[in-house]
């Protein structure tokens, strides 16, 4: 091992190579330092974790007022009282917490961790290369451990730095370990923190495994859509997140010359992954081109109604985000289901070892349901052969996907308005409303409720009549899902390093308005509509607009006026009006990525190992913004926590109270807002900005207001604050009918003002708020929190206060 | 006197939350008529009327809140319902914010209010997405028990301290309920 005096000692130790030259090299090859923290630890961050909560109170709304987490219980703890073990309520609800943001981290990590050996089996340790583009080609690797990865091979020392950091994590869940509220928040940020590497490591390796798009502002558009499936041909669904097996399944075709027999959709984010390889015609070992002949059939919102439009023959299901009752559904429709990893099994027969030819045989016959084959080759090969072969004897066996008019008014009368129903219906729908208006024969009700309806079958389970109601849906929107046919632009992946020294001064300086990502997956709360208005609303008004995974795929099924979906109207480059889709739920990693880079190669702050430093640069001078909305899964949770230790303030929406915690800020405090000027050290109180790290919002209108006020920084200057403000004004007149009640707080000087509102504005500065005017002058004598001043250096950090030499 | 109460619109049947599984502990929210929820409201030294977007779905419900603003109860307009308010030309004691900074103040004793004039005592919660307003409630319910939790909404709320039983699907009689209770305040 390394001592601190810089010897080793390598007792019991065999074979050991210790390379000395691959440290100097580093060292020469990077002209940055390592910083203060390189691979930190549970507690290393715990300073900054508490800056950030500090200033953004923890809140708590408890999904339950017990805990039943051990044998002591249950425990009431109404009240803020203590549970046995002396555990108190905010103490339960930041574990759980943790316990969520743990639950969607491991997912993401173990997903990299199988493709790390799933690549090294398949291709070989290969240069990590991302191009001449992307030379800061692993900004959160190298923010958080402090190296670069030269080879995939080297992706193992970080995931292996991730697995012990996880481990220590969920060792402080159990019962008698950390019990401080803040304690657990801050562990649930270091969470967060590790899940931006995971998402990282695993979204680098399928790049460059794969030879997916690196940075390409105008990647293929590809068929999104349940309508994109050619019936004529055996259709192969691959369903989950991790592409080894699709991608097999598409290699197979491929060679053999099947694309004339067989179609590949994908549901949720494996959909991404498949159509993002060898798009970019490098050396591969892999068929080149091969993503754009696969098809997004929809986002994981949709598999439900998916799987009763029948437009699947056989489905290949991998991992997260796959519902538990999938086998059932498919079982339903004898629709062959083969399981390909060991995270989701469903209780199918493990058959890796039996020969191809007699799985087949069995799922063809429909002597077997699904099986579990865990060698993505064999996997892909059987996926083909029973999509191909499973086709003609599904039509054989006269299945019946959709019910027929006759089954659909027999349901509909048996409706007694008991409205069960509407009491499990997470978007609330009047379901007895839309029946009713199908008893007189109008269907309309249910085309219009299918989008928000998210097809969780929970009405079904309570009708005491035993009405099929997604069935009824299904009925009543067939020919939108024949017509459900779209264009999207494959996930494109890290923002290129030219484009960020292209934004980087509108960013901080405020003339772009800002970055929002949108992120998540369904269960919106009024539809997946609100995707689409959401990102049409920032990306018109000039905002840089990022998504990825489920949001991505959902804002792709709505037109403008003449046809054309948000990827046909705007360009796929990292810049303001613009949308770039980064790819699946791993590539969320490259928008934080981007923020770091923002901090790197624009203002040349150094990121190696100095993660705090990064955080609080992007805090207080890049203005960007996430939206969850959303929020499924535990994973989005953890994501959201991730944005937040680096400083990145998320909105999310109503159905996310369920993960307990939130961070907001109190305006009312001034103390809360002082921040140190770097320049010499004083202390400056500032504008509320941003107001809170990860907010609620109860509706989209609520939502977008939210999102471009915390897009306000410190460091904007004038221009870009008036254009910031200008924006947030217009959302609020146009949604709200009125100027927000909080405006005058951003203005620090007359050019901070915007232009259409400015007399009026300066009025009631002077009448409503007591500024002192010189109305010759036109300026602000007085009233303002702060003046404006361009070198303002906000930081929350001491150490980056300049010292005078 | 039961009988005298149950002369109005019984609000306190169908007691159940109106999500079916958000049972959250020993203590649930007791139902009551608008009778006595109008002569707790009016009891009240510093209540706040919270109201949501989903007024939208039942315009009238605007001008019932008007009609509480105007004996001189503050109005929270959370989400964007504040538009509601402004098309109907009323904003003499409406103030927009969202209900999650607005229940972030409310939990601490030292928050001055939106008047700056101190923190509320009773808050009555209305025309809000119920997944939200739960939580809401549960915060209140669980960090800061100073401040009683009304619900005048259609909806069995289950963490609040006084609510009406579901009423979700009975428009007619949940207009009837509200108008009680404003009566009931003008008394």
């Amino acid at each position: 091992m390394a001592t601190s005096k810089g010897s080793f000692s390598v007792e019991d130790m065999k074979n050991v190579q210790i390379n000395i030259g691959a440290v100097v090299k580093e060292a020469e090859e990077w002209d940055q330092e390592m910083g203060p923290f390189p691979k930190p630890g549970v507690a290393t961050l715990r300073d900054w974790d508490y800056k950030i909560m500090n200033r953004y109170k923890i809140m708590y709304a408890p999904a339950d007022d017990t805990c039943t987490l051990c044998t002591f219980g249950p425990c009431d703890l109404t009240g803020d009282k203590k549970g046995a073990c002396g555990i108190d309520q905010a103490g339960a609800c930041g574990k759980i917490v943790l316990i969520a943001c743990l639950m969607g981290c491991c997912a993401h990590a173990a997903h990299g961790r199988h493709l790390y050996h799933w690549c090294l089996d398949k291709f070989g340790d290969m240069k990590f290369d991302m191009g001449d583009e992307i030379l800061v080609d692993s900004p959160l690797y190298q923010t958080i451990i402090g190296k670069k990865p030269k080879s995939l091979k080297d992706f193992d020392e970080g995931l292996a730095y991730l697995e012990e950091e996880v481990v220590q994590l969920v060792a402080a869940t159990h019962t008698g370990q950390e019990g401080y509220f803040m304690d657990f928040e801050s562990k649930a940020l270091h969470t967060g923190m590790m899940d931006d590497l995971g998402m990282e490591i695993c979204d680098l390796l399928q790049i460059v495994a794969y030879d997916m798009p690196r940075g390409a502002a105008d990647a293929p558009l590809i068929e999104i859509g349940m309508g994109t499936l050619d019936q004529n041909k055996g259709v192969l669904i691959a369903y989950g997140h991790n592409l080894a097996a699709g991608a097999e399944a598409m290699i197979y075709a491929e060679k053999n010359n099947l694309w004339d027999k067989v179609d590949i959709g994908g549901v949720c984010c494996t959909a991404f992954d498949l159509t993002r390889i060898t798009e970019t015609g490098r050396d591969s070992i892999v068929p080149k081109n091969l993503g754009p002949k696969a098809k997004i059939a929809g986002a994981m919102g949709w598999w439900r109604k998916m799987v009763r439009a029948g437009v699947m023959d056989v489905v290949m299901v991998d991992e997260q985000c796959v519902y538990c009752d999938v086998l059932g559904d498919a079982q339903k429709r004898k629709i062959p289901v083969i399981a390909t990893t060991d995270k989701i099994m469903l209780g199918l027969p493990d058959r890796t070892n039996d020969s191809v030819d007699q799985i087949v045989e069995d799922l063809v016959s429909f002597k077997m349901p699904g099986v579990a084959v865990l060698d993505p080759t064999k996997a892909g090969e059987i996926g083909i052969r029973v999509a191909i072969a499973v086709k003609p004897k599904r039509a054989e066996a006269k299945i019946q996907n959709l019910i027929t008019e006759e089954q659909f008014k027999e349901d509909i009368k048996k409706c007694t308005t008991c409205n069960e129903c509407a009491f499990v219906c997470p978007p609330h729908i009047r379901i007895s409303d839309l029946i009713a208006e199908a008893n007189k024969g109008n269907l309309e009700a249910f085309s219009s409720m299918y989008e928000i309806c998210v097809g969780c079958g929970r009405c079904e389970q309570s009708c005491p009549q035993g009405i099929r109601i997604l069935d009824l849906f299904e009925y009543a929107n067939r020919q939108y899902i024949k017509n459900q046919k779209f264009k999207m632009r494959a996930g494109r992946g890290p923002a290129r390093d030219t484009e960020i020294r292209a934004v980087g001064a509108p960013i901080v300086l405020g003339t772009i308005p800002g970055v929002i990502a949108l992120v998540g997956c369904s269960n919106y709360p009024k539809g997946t509509k609100e995707c689409y208005d959401i990102a049409k609303e920032f990306v018109d008004r000039g905002y840089i607009v990022v998504t990825s995974g489920c949001m991505a795929m959902d804002m792709s099924l709505y037109t403008d006026a003449d046809g054309k979906t948000i990827w046909e109207q705007y360009g796929g480059a990292f810049d303001g009006r613009n949308i770039c889709n980064t790819g699946s739920c791993v590539a969320n990693a490259n928008i934080m990525g981007a923020a770091i880079k923002v901090a790197t190669i624009f203002a040349h702050r150094n990121h190696r190992a100095n993660f705090d430093d990064i955080a609080d640069y992007i805090l207080n001078k890049v203005g960007a913004c996430g939206i969850a909305w959303g929020a499924y899964s535990q994973k989005a949770a953890s994501i959201a926590t991730g944005c937040n230790r680096l400083g990145i303030p998320v909105v999310v929406q109503p159905h996310s109270v369920m993960y307990r915690r939130s961070f907001v800020g109190r305006t009312d405090k001034p103390e809360d807002w002082m921040t140190i000027d770097a320049r010499d050290g004083k202390l400056q109180q500032v504008e509320p900005a941003p107001e809170a790290m990860l907010y609620i919002a109860e509706t989209k209108e609520e939502a977008m207001l939210e999102m471009a006020k915390l897009c306000f920084r410190p460091s904007d200057n004038s221009i870009g604050r008036g254009i910031k403000l200008t924006h947030y004004c217009d959302i609020s007149m146009k949604y709200f009918g009125k100027l927000p009640d909080d405006w005058h707080i951003f203005v620090r000087d007359v050019k901070d003002l915007p232009l259409v509102y400015k007399e009026d504005m300066m009025k009631t500065l002077e009448s409503k708020f007591g500024w002192k005017i010189d109305w010759k002058a036109k300026k602000i004598l007085s009233g303002p929190l702060r003046p404006a001043d361009v070198s303002f250096d906000p930081t929350l950090i001491s150490r980056k206060i300049r010292t005078k030499k | 006197m039961a009988a005298e109460v149950k002369k109005g619109i019984d609000t306190t049947k169908n007691a159940i939350p109106f999500e079916m599984a958000q049972i959250p502990g020993p203590e649930m929210a007791k139902t009551y008529m608008p009778k006595v929820l109008g002569a707790i409201i009016k009891k009240s030294k510093r209540p706040l009327l919270v109201v949501g977007a989903e007024l939208f779905d039942d315009p009238i419900m605007f001008d019932k809140m008007i009609e509480m603003g105007k004996m001189g109860i503050p109005i929270a307009a959370t989400a964007h319902s504040v538009k509601g308010f402004v098309d109907r030309g009323y904003m003499n004691n409406v103030y927009q914010i969202g209900l999650h900074p607005l229940t972030n103040y409310l939990r601490f004793p030292d928050w001055k209010g939106l008047d700056g004039q101190g923190q509320y005592d009773t808050v009555i919660f209305m025309g809000i997405f119920y997944k939200f307003a739960n939580a809401m409630f549960a915060t209140l319910k669980n960090f800061n028990r100073n401040v009683k939790r009304i619900s005048v909404d259609r909806y069995y709320h289950v963490n609040a301290n006084m609510t009406f039983g579901n009423m979700a699907f009975t428009p007619d009689d949940y207009h009837a309920a509200v108008d009680e209770v404003i009566a009931a305040m003008k008394k």
